[in-house]
């Protein structure tokens, strides 16, 4: 198939295996001489480790710890407080403290109920809310970053202003529910250890285990298998269990398999971090903004992660799409003896968007005046500076944007609509909320050229068949298939002539992590370089190869001690539009339309896009009003995924959605990336609307029954 | 290895009772509550302490008939066969709709339902507004029990071991007249546990209330029904004055009692099952 527009949908290249059922996962993977791995989990959330005492092993079963790690005892993510095995302290309730490995996944279980571990208890910190009172304590603050206008200035401005907000927003758990739980295999071979499993990023895994084996380049391999969603579940976690099950492949000599079912993997893997984010603005007599001061501090669970990094992106986010007059934040990541958060599909923008989208609509009904009117008066232009001093150079469409959806939602008509029928309807209550957004693509700053170092490959083969070698995942997002689109369209060869084997770190340079919404973006852009000039070398019949590696736009330079500088080299933008009915007997929600319009610079792939919106956006809502998880004394009460409570079809209705052209130079064909931008406006623009329907204002997310039918009743309790 | 398990599948009924009679065994009828109660972790089989019997595909289990205004329904119909049932009152099919989702429909059965006995079984709160009847049947004959009595606690039933759940009766249920209604609220809108559930039953005879029902579920170990409450609004007329209706709520604000846990709190149960009552208690019918 010979690719004309680059946008129009094309078969997926994974479809037969998927549609069919034939494509294996790794728990469905069995090898010779496999033995299966069980961890024992601390019981406590904070204490150390007095004695062990281990059952009688029968034959063929063994027990694997801390001695038994070749290199240092921890994950190698940043910094070096997450151990592989606890040997001395444990940090939260589900720590793995030991591999139990054997035949028969029976007999495992067993063994491991008969395993004795004697603690002493010292006092955990189990709330955000204790960590922030605590927070000059040694060891609670992991790290912290301030910066923007000079506090003498704002208390200046605020001295003169007419009036000062203060809110206080909170949000909460969000557990990726990926349909594949996590799972890893460590093939033994004499020479060589080969980590197979799902996972988001291979060089990440390898950089682990060439710290935990202490051993050379060649001697580990990892390799990615069918990977069955990510949401960042799968960017930093699977390199623990890699080293869990390497080292007990080293020990035993066998294979090792390590898969969790879903109520460990809700239990024990990261989720998105809970936050706490307070809002100081002064306002003139007439509701305008003056100055605004965001103080923003984020749960980071028992190890730091990639937390300090979630809170970078963040706190470059806690203007949202704004420009504001003398703005100021301050940001903490914060240590909890829970489990541990991390990566997950926005990467600290999701909070910042709910808080600063709330806080702004709590603003406008201050000055009277709609929220999406007043949220207009301060949006971004291009050439407008960010709040660090970057500069928004691309075009913003953001207005065309918004304009399309009031006219194609009939936004003034429904409003007035909503209005009568709520006051003619006691049970039910209407409303349409608004969010708008924008997501920042790819590393922060200069991480792409100073860490990562993207470089990719292509092979050409006799048959003239070329072959992507990057070592980015497909986890369901479909970059096997718009990536291979590019090649393609690039080298005007046929699409079903470009492949993209399962990449092994053995076969493929580093491309970088599949993270951050950079694939397509910056993996992409080189790509198609690379794919240009392979075309200029094309010699048919021939084995060929080219190579290409990163080359950064020149911006303002980023300097991550005074946070100034252009953030990200490039913008995604959206817009959301959420009509929901509210039961005000129960609380309960229903979503009745969506709208959804964005700018991604260019479309790969119809389809692609729609799945990224569709999913994106069932996501970001349900953050923001049905997901429900929480924490109690240390331990994860929703274990199962109805307890926990993901949008079902039946919660989700049809997504009105549009996407802008706009094209940016150094991405492919002009695509930026589109992955996280469609989660963050859901959750402000359902929030938004519930607020409308009950004419009422909420400080928190998730808004779940229980929290509307509290509010409703308490203040109905005051009027009384 | 997997440890071995008897499982009897007899063709027919008497057949099942007799074995039922000479050994104590697990029934199984969809299993979808069974499945999940006996699981083991991942990558080991389901552990069973007893010999399995199955009983859903017994014909004499899955028929729906009438007999004068009453209504019987065969333990081993399937969720699925009764919403396609011409027979099945409509707020039972709503009821049903609102259960799991269609793999699970195509499965799960009603005898299960009341058999598990689960605080939060959707189909209970209505048996009990319709004061439905359980039919047991052993080597010994047949007996029938109310469902308030037959249902005692958390999967706790008054069942012998040898005897089946053979049928559900619901009293002149095909009468005229009566407004019957169910709502569940759960935390999404498929595949959900209720946290809390309502049925309402009224039967009015020229604005008078001639007969009133109520329950509640998920708010205590079993459904909450009081007749006591019930009896004060008979005889009164439509619409209730405020006070009446008050009154009501403040009676089964004293007995409803319900618990926190990871799905809801006890504030939220109590405070929407009793708004779900009012709302019922202030329809103009
Ligand atoms: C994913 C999922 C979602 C679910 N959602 C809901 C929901 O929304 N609402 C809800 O109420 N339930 C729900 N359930 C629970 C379950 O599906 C129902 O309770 C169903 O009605 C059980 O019927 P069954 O035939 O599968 O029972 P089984 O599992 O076969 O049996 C349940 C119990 O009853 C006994 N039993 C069954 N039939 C008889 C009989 N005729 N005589 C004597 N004893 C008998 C069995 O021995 C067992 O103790 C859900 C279950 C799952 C797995």
């Amino acid at each position: 198939m010979k690719l004309n527009d680059i946008s129009t949908s094309v078969p997926k290249k994974d479809h037969k295996g998927k549609v069919s059922g034939q494509l294996p996962y790794i728990s469905d993977v069995k090898v010779e001489n496999m033995v299966y791995g069980v961890l024992y989990r601390s019981p406590i959330a904070y204490g150390k480790i007095s004695t062990i005492q281990l059952p009688n092993l029968p034959a063929g079963y063994e027990v694997v710890g801390s001695e038994q790690i070749p290199g240092p005892n921890y994950v190698k993510i940043i910094k070096e407080d997450q151990p592989i095995f606890a040997s001395e302290w444990v940090n939260y309730i589900g720590e793995p403290i030991l591999m139990l490995v054997g035949k028969e996944l029976n007999t495992l279980y067993r063994l491991l109920n008969e395993v004795k571990i004697e603690f002493e208890e010292h006092q955990a910190i189990y709330t955000l809310e204790d960590a922030i009172y605590r927070k000059s304590e040694s060891g609670v603050t992991m790290a912290s970053y301030e910066f923007g206008e000079s506090l003498e200035i704002i208390s200046a401005i605020e001295h003169g202003a007419h009036q000062i907000i203060e809110e206080e927003y909170d949000t909460g758990y969000q557990e990726h529910v990926y349909l594949e739980p996590q799972g890893m295999l460590a093939l033994y071979k004499d020479d060589e250890i080969i980590v197979q499993g799902s996972m988001q990023c291979l060089y990440y895994i390898k950089n682990a285990l060439l710290s935990a084996l202490a051993c050379g380049e060649d001697e580990v391999r990892v390799i990615q298998s069918a990977t069955g969603g990510g949401f960042g579940g799968k960017e930093e976690y699977p390199s623990m269990m890699a080293c869990h099950v390497a080292v007990a492949a080293r020990a035993v000599k066998k294979s090792v398999m390590l898969v969790y079912d879903r109520s460990e993997d809700m239990v024990v893997t990261t989720k998105r971090h809970p936050a706490k984010i307070n809002y100081r603005t002064s306002l003139d007599k007439d509701g305008n903004i003056l100055s605004m001061c965001v103080d923003l501090f984020l749960d980071a669970g028992a190890n730091e992660g990639l937390s300090s990094v979630v809170l970078q992106r963040a706190l470059l986010n806690s203007a949202g799409v704004y420009k504001i007059p003398h703005f100021h934040a301050k940001g903490f990541v914060l240590k909890t003896n829970t489990v541990p958060n991390g990566a997950f599909r926005g990467f600290g923008a999701p909070q910042s968007f709910a808080g600063i989208e709330s806080h702004i609509g709590h603003l406008s009904k201050q000055a009277k005046i709609d929220p999406l009117e007043y949220k207009r008066k301060y949006l971004v232009k291009q050439g407008d500076p960010t709040i660090t001093k970057g500069n928004f150079r691309d075009p913003v469409l953001m207005e065309e944007m918004i304009e399309d959806l009031l006219y194609s939602s009939d936004y003034k008509k429904k409003k007035e609509d909503f209005q009568r029928f709520n006051q003619q309807n006691q049970r039910y209550k209407k409303g349409m909320g608004t969010s708008l957004f924008l997501h920042g693509c790819g590393f922060t700053g200069s991480g792409e050229r100073d860490h990562i170092k993207a470089t990719v490959k292509l092979v050409k083969t006799k048959n003239d068949h070329v072959s992507l070698k990057i070592s980015n995942s497909d986890m369901g997002q479909g970059i096997l298939t718009t990536l291979c689109k590019i090649v393609a369209k690039e080298l005007d060869i046929s699409y079903e002539q470009v492949f993209y084997p399962d990449p092994d770190t053995k076969e493929v340079p580093d491309s970088g992590p599949t993270v951050a919404s950079r694939t397509t973006m910056i993996v992409g852009k080189l790509l198609e370089r690379a794919a240009r000039k392979l075309k200029t070398q094309w010699l048919s019949g021939v084995e060929q190869e080219v190579e290409e590696h990163y080359i950064h736009r020149e911006m303002i330079p980023w300097n991550e001690k005074t946070f100034t500088g252009d953030a990200y080299p490039a913008y995604s933008w959206g817009v959301n539009f959420v009509e929901v009915e509210v039961d005000t007997l129960t609380g309960n929600v229903r979503l009745e339309k969506v709208y959804a319009n964005y700018e991604v610079g260019k479309v790969i792939d119809e389809r692609i896009m729609k799945g990224q919106i569709d999913g994106g956006l069932a996501q970001g809502l349900a953050y923001g009003y049905l997901e429900k998880m929480t924490s109690k004394q240390g331990k994860i009460q929703q274990k199962s995924i109805s307890d926990y409570g993901p949008p079902t079809s039946l919660d989700v209705v049809p997504i009105d959605s549009k996407v802008f052209d706009n094209p940016y130079t150094d991405g492919p064909y002009g695509a930026k990336g589109a992955g996280e931008l469609t989660l963050i406006g859901g959750a402000p623009a359902v929030q938004s609307a519930i607020e409308n329907a009950l004419q009422t204002s909420f400080q928190q997310i998730p808004i779940t029954p229980e929290v509307i039918i509290n509010s409703l009743w308490t203040k109905e309790g005051e009027e009384g | 290895m997997a440890e071995k398990v008897t499982a009897y599948r007899f063709d027919r009924i008497d057949e099942t009772l007799s074995q039922l009679n000479r050994e104590d065994c697990a029934i199984i009828a969809g299993g979808t509550d069974v499945m999940v109660l006996h699981k083991s972790r991942r990558g080991v089989p389901p552990k069973f302490s007893k010999p399995i019997v199955f009983i859903d595909h017994l014909s004499e289990l899955k028929q729906v008939y009438q007999t004068d205004k009453d209504l019987h329904i065969g333990a081993c119909c399937t969720y699925t066969e009764l919403l396609e049932h011409p027979l099945i009152p409509t707020p039972i099919k709503s009821a049903i709709k609102t259960i799991a989702a269609p793999a699970i429909r195509n499965r799960g059965t009603v005898g299960g339902n009341i058999c598990n006995a689960s605080p939060a079984g959707d189909m209970l709160p209505l048996l009990y507004v319709y004061n439905a009847k359980v039919l047991l049947r052993s080597v010994n004959g047949d007996r029938f029990v109310a469902i308030s009595d037959f249902i005692q606690g958390p999967r706790r039933i008054q069942r012998l071991h040898n005897e089946i759940v053979t049928e559900i009766i619901l009293p002149s249920v095909l009468e005229e007249g009566t407004h019957v209604i169910f709502e569940k609220v759960g935390n999404r809108n498929a595949d959900a546990i209720a946290k809390v559930s309502f049925a309402g039953f009224m039967r009015i005879n020229k604005e008078r209330i001639e007969d009133i029902r109520f329950a509640f579920g998920a708010v205590g170990p079993t459904m909450i029904r009081s007749r006591e409450i019930e009896k004060k609004l008979v005889g009164k007329t439509l619409p209730l004055a405020d006070a009446e209706i008050d009154t009501i709520v403040a009676e089964f604000d004293k007995i409803i009692r319900p618990i926190d846990d990871q799905r809801s709190t006890a504030v939220y149960r109590k405070t929407v099952a009793l708004n779900l009552l009012r709302y019922f208690l202030s329809l103009k019918q």
